[in-house]
């Protein structure tokens, strides 16, 4: 017998009407909410690269990037290294969703079709499938709201607390609690119709002969409890009349049938009266939630998608520039860092994988974002003049100067925030300002001066290839394969030097032609331009792009990921392949160029330099290199994308520790290496590593239990030569 | 108030000094110069005095070496006027130097002249106190910031002495300060801002360039310092050392 899903079950008609009347009211009010969340975003700045925004939605409607899109939009991707959070949000979120499309789709059964048609989508087999569906989901998010109060209430993390920036472990509950509230009233108001439902068959059963039965359900108001058509009531009072089950598709709801079974020993009166006052609940409960959602927390469900269906398609090392002279205010953001910003669940995952705030350094990426934000809901989408300055008491100059640069939260980040930049563009006031740390203005001064933080004579930068027994040739002068680009602390640092000289020796074995540019180099820039010294950065970047230009090679090569970063992603005039050695290195090696001899029996660890990995995917060539050279490598906990900064970047390396501090990057880096079993030694692939590690092993007191060395000093250990053999190689290929 | 500050170029000791082959003077051929640095501090201080009590700031400098960079710096920072001083050679010497200077600042009318209280070429003397005797106004040297008094015409001057001591100085107006050190140390200037400064940036010649100053003193012979006796170091094994401190601090008298 036909049967379909019952409309409206034991609703006055009054009650309907109103509901009607609301429905326009609240979306209304949704569509008022983004609307006026939505107009701030465009307060900011044009878009460096974007023409506009309705262009780059249209771009983005595109199968390959929706693609990309939909696991980090729908399904929260970017959560799953963080498995109880990834399975509660899906909880959270796929809950509601369901239960929203399944009260859209009842929508659609009485008010498209019933109402017009006299017909039902929601019938028979179909019906069951969506009473089970709506069940199972509507437990699936009661578990995800409970998992979240686990966290919440038992588990209490750290990074769901910041009391500048009013994040707290009950900014959640109101929305949490009324999900929750939604949710369980829906399921109760499920349970009482089907209980009227025993009700009304126990009464058909009891009465004797077809039409008493008929006259029980007349009394008991069923055909007005239907809201269908005549003929289709006579079908429905017959087929119960005839013994069947008022709502035949109960069993397919099983906390509903259960919650039925519980409120039957409940008159019938109690019941309908319950139940009305239960359906009004939960229909008000919804439509709150629903005008609430752009005044809350819980407007990331649209942010963030939007977020992530407009982030920048540029590769994470070339940093935009909203303004050269920095970001005073939210009207100097780009539309775009409005949306980021606007777009953030508080989650403080960023904060968790920042290594500033893992040592103690008074900087949550979080809560500068939600500081922005926060001013931004403040500033009126039509104001007239300038909000007021960020840099005052939402923004600090410590926390702008703690930051590393090296994009851990911007990686993590599940809704796609690039907090670095912002920062950056945060910094770029104070330098403009003039303030910057005694430590940072030495350094800028001598980039400024002399194209290097030493401070030492540009004409000094080639002399570390002096003990060479070998010259390498200048790239100005004459025609070379490989330009090395060699940067400031290769060239100057007298511990740094022997490593630079080393792989100069192994490229030499290799037969690479490499030349210098000599004291004409000057530093990349990376460091200067994450400072937020925009115009030196530029300085720089012209200085060595004229100097590049006179040059006659093939491929830059470079031993530091900083100058590798800015050559391969921020100098626009290079058009050369940009290679680290790492990966020289490791094409050498499988090309059989480079033949090692001597098999290393080490156990090693290696760290991923930030500006290699994170910002340039390169992880699998100096691991390849170190599987070629023999070592059995160990990998630390934070590796990969995961990696955990030296706190080098960003300039930090030339500033002051801050007094909060507990301890160093470098050294929470080197005790997370000497927990690992039996590795012997920290192989890096980058300068300042090399510098930092070295430092941190002595301050932590782990001098002789764990050796710091350069990826290119292993190379040169296993070709087994000596430095007597390399004077005959030279003298060889003289 | 309207004040004046005199910057001075000095060799970057960065790379070594160079005599020429005349022994009597030193061949700037491959030397960069640089503002030097009680300068820096005389600048600052004018600007910070500026930015707190407002006024007008005037930067003299006689035009030799890297000078342009300097000024387009100072003009960065907020000085509100560049005066430059022709030259066709090197500066000579502070009292020389000093005729040109107060040449260059008399028709500025200063009330307040600051100049770093030394250079490391000040041959026979400092530029500062012969300034201001050029100028015919009171000197105090070797100040360590300034503020603008409770009397009006006066500043207050900053002044320390051996022993911890701090005196505080009224100076009447006008007068010529030797500044040693600033209120707070130079501010970092963004070299977009220097870059703009050069785009807007007018220098104005001064008429002191005409004015002839002889040298009354001349360098006999420059050459580097003859070494000394020099610091013996201990070599040998941890006791070996060890037992050769013992021994020396006993010769000294310092331990028995």
């Amino acid at each position: 017998m036909e049967y379909a899903r019952p409309i409206m079950w034991n609703v006055p008609h009054w009650a309907e009407i109103a509901l009607y009347v609301m429905i326009p009211i609240v979306l209304a009010a949704f569509a008022a909410g983004v609307y006026w969340r939505a107009r701030k975003w465009f307060l900011g700045r044009s878009e460096p690269g974007v023409e506009s925004v309705p262009r780059l939605l249209l771009a983005a409607i595109h199968p390959g990037r929706l693609a990309r899109w939909t696991p980090a939009a729908l399904f929260q991707s970017r959560l799953s290294p963080d498995l109880f959070a990834l399975v509660m949000h899906w909880a959270i979120l796929w809950g509601m969703a369901v239960l929203f499309l399944g009260t859209a789709l009842a929508t659609i059964d009485q008010d498209f079709t019933n109402l017009p048609f006299d017909f039902q989508l929601l019938r028979g087999k179909f019906y069951c499938l969506f009473e089970i569906a709506l069940d199972v989901f509507g437990v699936v998010l009661i578990l995800g709201l409970g998992m979240a109060a686990y966290r919440r209430y038992l588990v209490r993390p750290k990074r769901l607390q910041a009391t500048r920036t009013g994040v707290s472990l009950w900014d959640g509950f109101p929305f949490l609690a009324t999900i929750a509230l939604v949710a369980v009233t829906g399921f109760v108001a499920e349970g009482l119709r089907i209980a009227e439902g025993f009700h009304i068959e126990a009464r058909v059963a009891a009465a004797e002969g077809l039409d008493a039965k008929i006259r029980v359900l007349d009394e008991m108001g069923f055909r007005e409890h239907l809201h269908v058509g005549r003929e289709r009531q006579d079908v429905q009072v017959n087929r119960i009349a005839d013994g069947g089950r008022v709502f035949p598709a109960a069993i397919w709801a099983p906390v509903g049938y259960g919650l039925g079974k519980a409120f039957e020993p409940l008159s019938v009166d109690a019941i309908r009266a319950l139940h009305q006052g239960v359906w009004w609940a939960h229909g008000l409960l919804a439509f709150g939630l629903i005008a609430c959602i752009p005044l809350t927390k819980a407007f990331h469900l649209i942010s963030s998608p939007a977020n992530i269906l407009l982030h920048s398609a540029d590769p994470p090392g070339r940093l935009a520039v909203a303004v050269e002279s920095g970001v005073t205010n939210v009207r100097d953001l780009t539309w775009r860092q409005l949306l980021q910003v606007d777009a953030c669940t508080w989650c403080g995952k960023c904060q968790e994988a920042c290594p500033a705030n893992q040592c103690g350094f008074p900087l949550s990426p979080r809560d500068v974002v939600q500081a922005v934000d926060s001013q931004l809901l403040r500033t009126p989408a039509k104001a007239n003049g300038e909000p007021p300055s960020l840099h005052d008491s939402r923004v600090r100059p410590e926390e702008l100067w703690a930051c590393c640069s090296c994009r851990a939260c911007e990686e993590i980040c599940p809704v796609f925030v690039q907090h670095p930049r912002l920062i950056v563009d945060l910094r770029r006031h104070l330098v403009d300002q003039g303030q910057v740390d005694e430590g940072l203005q030495d350094a800028l001064m001598n980039f400024q001066r002399y194209g290097n933080s030493f401070g030492q004579s540009p004409r000094k930068r080639p002399d570390w290839t002096k003990p060479l027994d070998f010259t390498l040739k200048d790239a100005r002068k004459e025609e070379v394969e490989y330009l090395w680009f060699v940067g400031d602390y290769a060239s100057y640092d007298q511990r740094v030097q022997e490593v630079t000289r080393t792989i100069a020796r192994v490229l030499r074995h290799a037969g690479v032609d490499v030349g210098l540019l000599m004291e004409k180099e000057q530093n990349a820039g990376n460091d200067v331009r994450r400072i937020g010294e925009e115009g030196l950065f530029a300085m720089l970047r012209e200085k060595n792009a004229k100097e590049l230009s006179g040059a006659r090679f093939r491929k830059l090569l470079t031993t530091d990921p900083h100058t590798y970063n800015a050559l391969k992603n921020e100098y626009d005039e290079v058009v050369a392949p940009v290679l680290h050695y790492t990966q020289l290195l490791d094409e050498l090696l499988r090309g059989g160029a480079l033949r090692l001899h001597r098999k290393l029996d080490y156990v090693v660890t290696y760290h991923d330099p930030c500006y290699l990995g994170r910002f340039n995917g390169v992880y699998d060539a100096p691991r390849r290199v170190l599987g070629a050279v023999g070592t059995r490598l160990v990998e630390m906990p934070r590796h990969g994308p995961n990696s955990f900064c030296c706190g080098a970047g960003g300039g930090r390396i030339w500033m002051k520790d801050a007094p909060t501090s507990q301890e160093r990057p470098a050294e929470n880096r080197v005790r997370e290496a000497l927990a690992l079993p039996g590795v012997q030694c920290l192989v890096v692939a980058c300068p300042k590593d090399l510098v930092m590690f070295q430092d941190a092993v002595k301050t932590v007191g782990a001098e002789g239990r764990l050796r710091v060395a350069d990826l290119g000093e292993l190379v040169y250990e296993s070709l087994g030569i000596t430095l007597k053999s390399m004077a005959e190689v030279a003298e060889s290929t003289a | 108030m309207n004040i004046a500050v005199v910057v001075r170029q000095v060799p970057d000791l960065i790379e070594p000094l160079e005599i020429a082959p005349s022994g009597t003077e030193f061949d700037f051929g491959s030397a960069s110069f640089l503002l030097n640095e009680s300068d820096d501090h005389a600048l600052e201080q004018a600007l910070l005095l500026k930015e707190a009590h407002g006024g007008h700031v005037t930067v003299v400098a006689l035009d030799f070496g890297d000078v342009d960079n300097t000024l387009y710096t100072a003009a960065a920072k907020g000085a509100d006027r560049i005066v430059k001083i022709a030259r066709d050679d090197a500066p000579p010497p502070p009292r020389a130097a000093a005729v040109l200077y107060a040449e260059a600042i008399k028709p500025i009318a200063p009330e307040l002249v600051l100049v770093g209280v030394q250079a490391h070429d000040e041959l026979d003397g400092g530029v500062a106190p012969f300034l201001a005797a050029a100028l015919g106004m009171p000197y105090v040297g070797v100040i360590r910031g300034v503020a603008v008094g409770a009397e009006p015409g006066a500043v207050a001057a900053f002044k320390e002495f051996p022993g911890a001591v701090m005196a505080r100085m009224n100076v009447k107006l006008p007068a010529v300060l030797g500044i040693l050190g600033a209120d707070q140390p130079p501010r970092y200037v963004p070299v977009s801002r220097i870059r703009g400064a050069m785009k807007t940036t007018q220098f104005e010649e001064s008429a002191a360039a005409a004015v002839s100053s002889e040298p009354l003193t001349a360098i006999a012979r420059l050459y580097p310092p003859a070494a000394g006796s020099r610091a013996e170091m201990l070599s040998g094994s941890e006791t070996e050392i060890a037992s050769r401190i013992v021994d020396i601090l006993a010769q000294k008298g310092l331990v028995k």
